[in-house]
């Protein structure tokens, strides 16, 4: 977004920049056209009044002429040779000033001879005078006959008729130029105001779509703590309960560890001997005293038939203990308890089938020695 | 402030586990191996309730719940063993001796249920 945004900025000061230095080029070239007319103008009006002093000059002459035609005084003489000749010195400096100017030619070229002429026929009729058969008046009258003063006039006239033309077409010309000027250059305002304007709305959504983020931001960083701070107490409350429920286990454990202890512990404090049998009458489990009374350790008899080392009275097969064992009663009986030594201990026999449920998984058969020797050990210890 | 209960039991591991679950639901554990140790403890920081497992080294808990009660006979008292009682038993014999009667393989939390009741 930032990228877009700059990029857009940029392609408005461009547009701006364009249209600066366009209207500034504008602008530079119309004040160089506005100086080049005034030039011209101000060219125009010199060649105009250079006109005017032609033709100022043509009168002075003509009345110089026409007073010494008249009186002969030589000074009149001398102002109408001078008069005429500043005349045709304006000429040649009007002929100078408007040599560009091709409408003006042939009018100039027109007034040349016209002012040649006139000069020249004044220079006769200064000669003339005094001559025989002339008299001022005559001269005076031919003077005024020759009608070169008035068509010079016309001349000078149509000449300065061109050139007011040429300076309102001029004039016109300047105006429009001005005009476009002041056009070209408030418009060239006005767009850059617009464009400046739409600059700055830019900025300014820029900056509302910025705020509108950073809410948005501060908005999902808000929801996103508290999902950590609930997701943390979830977890901390899942931790206290996966401690509570280890510390459940545990304690279990140990119960039943400690149970079984217990029940071991009782069971090894029976002074008489404890045999466990599977329900095939071996012996899978015993107390110590059954290898304190006998002298056979646990691994000389698990897993050995029970009359291996007790014979019951008139039962050598133990069939009445496999009997009491299917039908789960309990037997009494008397029996014989073999030795390691060799020899063979009178006991009482006691079988309790052992159940499980509804079942009778096996037996528990205790002997109760007969013989006064309960305190009697074999001599060895343990395993 | 924690309600402080005085816990007896002669095996360590026992001791150890109820007293870390008895202090995570906000009691003040003493935890003693012996009849003697629980006996100074209950004469200087007097419990509101004392555990106890029946079999003890050197004594026997109903015994030493007996001289506790001589001198604070309103502190409840939570027999705690392995040693299993017929019902007729508990009802005739422990349940005038003590508030509560649990197996040690009663659930923690059965216990704690207990505890509540007996002093909040």
């Amino acid at each position: 977004m930032p990228d877009r945004f700059l990029r857009r900025i940029l392609a408005f000061f461009l547009l701006i920049s364009v249209i600066l230095i366009a209207v500034a080029v504008n602008a530079v070239r119309n004040i160089s056209r506005t100086v080049a007319t005034s030039d011209w103008v101000n060219h125009t009006h010199e060649a105009i009044l250079e006109g005017q002093a032609l033709h100022a000059s043509l009168h002075m002459g003509d009345a110089a002429l026409r007073t010494y035609l008249l009186i002969g005084e030589a000074r009149d003489q001398a102002a109408a040779r001078e008069a005429f000749a500043e005349m045709l010195e304006h000429l040649e400096v009007l002929r100078a000033l408007l040599k560009d100017d091709a409408a003006a030619s042939p009018e100039i070229a027109e007034l040349a001879k016209l002012t040649t002429v006139r000069s020249e026929f004044a220079t006769s009729l200064m000669q003339r005078r005094g001559a025989p058969g002339e008299t001022p008046a005559s001269l005076v009258a031919a003077d005024i006959a020759s009608g070169s003063t008035a068509e010079i006039t016309r001349r000078l006239d149509r000449i300065k008729s061109q050139q007011m033309t040429l300076l309102a077409e001029r004039d016109t010309a300047s105006y429009l130029q001005a005009q476009t000027t002041r056009w070209t250059v408030w418009a060239g305002v006005i767009l850059d105001f617009l464009l400046l304007a739409g600059v700055a709305w830019l900025i300014k959504d820029d900056l509302e779509a910025r705020r509108r983020v950073v809410k948005t931001l501060e908005s999902a960083n808000r929801d996103l703590d508290a999902k950590v701070r609930e997701r943390t107490a979830e977890l901390v409350a899942s931790n206290d309960q996966l401690s509570i429920e280890n510390l459940e286990r545990r304690w279990a454990n140990q119960a039943l560890e400690h149970q079984h202890r217990y029940d071991e512990l009782i069971i090894n404090s029976i002074n008489d001997l404890v045999l466990v049998l599977t329900k095939v009458l071996n012996i899978s489990r015993l107390n110590p005293a059954v290898f304190e009374r006998t002298g056979f350790s646990a691994s000389e008899l698990i897993n050995k038939p029970l009359a291996s080392l007790v014979e019951l009275a008139e039962d050598p097969g133990a069939s009445r203990v496999a009997h009491a064992l299917r039908t789960g009663h309990e037997l009494r009986a008397t029996g014989r308890v073999q030795c390691k030594s060799g020899g063979a201990r009178p006991v009482k026999v006691a079988v309790y089938p052992l159940r499980d449920g509804d079942k009778v998984v096996g037996g528990v058969v205790t002997l109760e020695l007969l013989t006064d020797d309960r305190n009697r050990t074999t001599g060895t210890t343990a395993p | 402030m924690n309600k402080h209960i005085l816990l007896v039991d002669d095996e360590v591991t026992i001791r150890e586990l109820l007293a870390q679950y008895l202090t995570r639901t906000g009691y003040r554990i003493t935890a003693v191996g012996t009849a003697q140790e629980a006996e100074k403890v209950f004469a200087s920081d007097p419990p509101a309730l004392v555990i106890t497992d029946l079999q003890l080294e050197e004594s026997d808990g109903l015994v030493m719940i007996e001289r506790m009660k001589a001198k604070l006979p309103n502190t409840p008292v939570i027999l705690l063993t392995g040693v299993l009682f017929d019902p007729e038993v508990i009802e005739s014999t422990i349940s005038k001796k003590v508030s509560a009667y649990f197996q040690k393989t009663t659930p923690l939390a059965q216990i704690v249920k207990e505890i509540r009741r007996l002093i909040g």
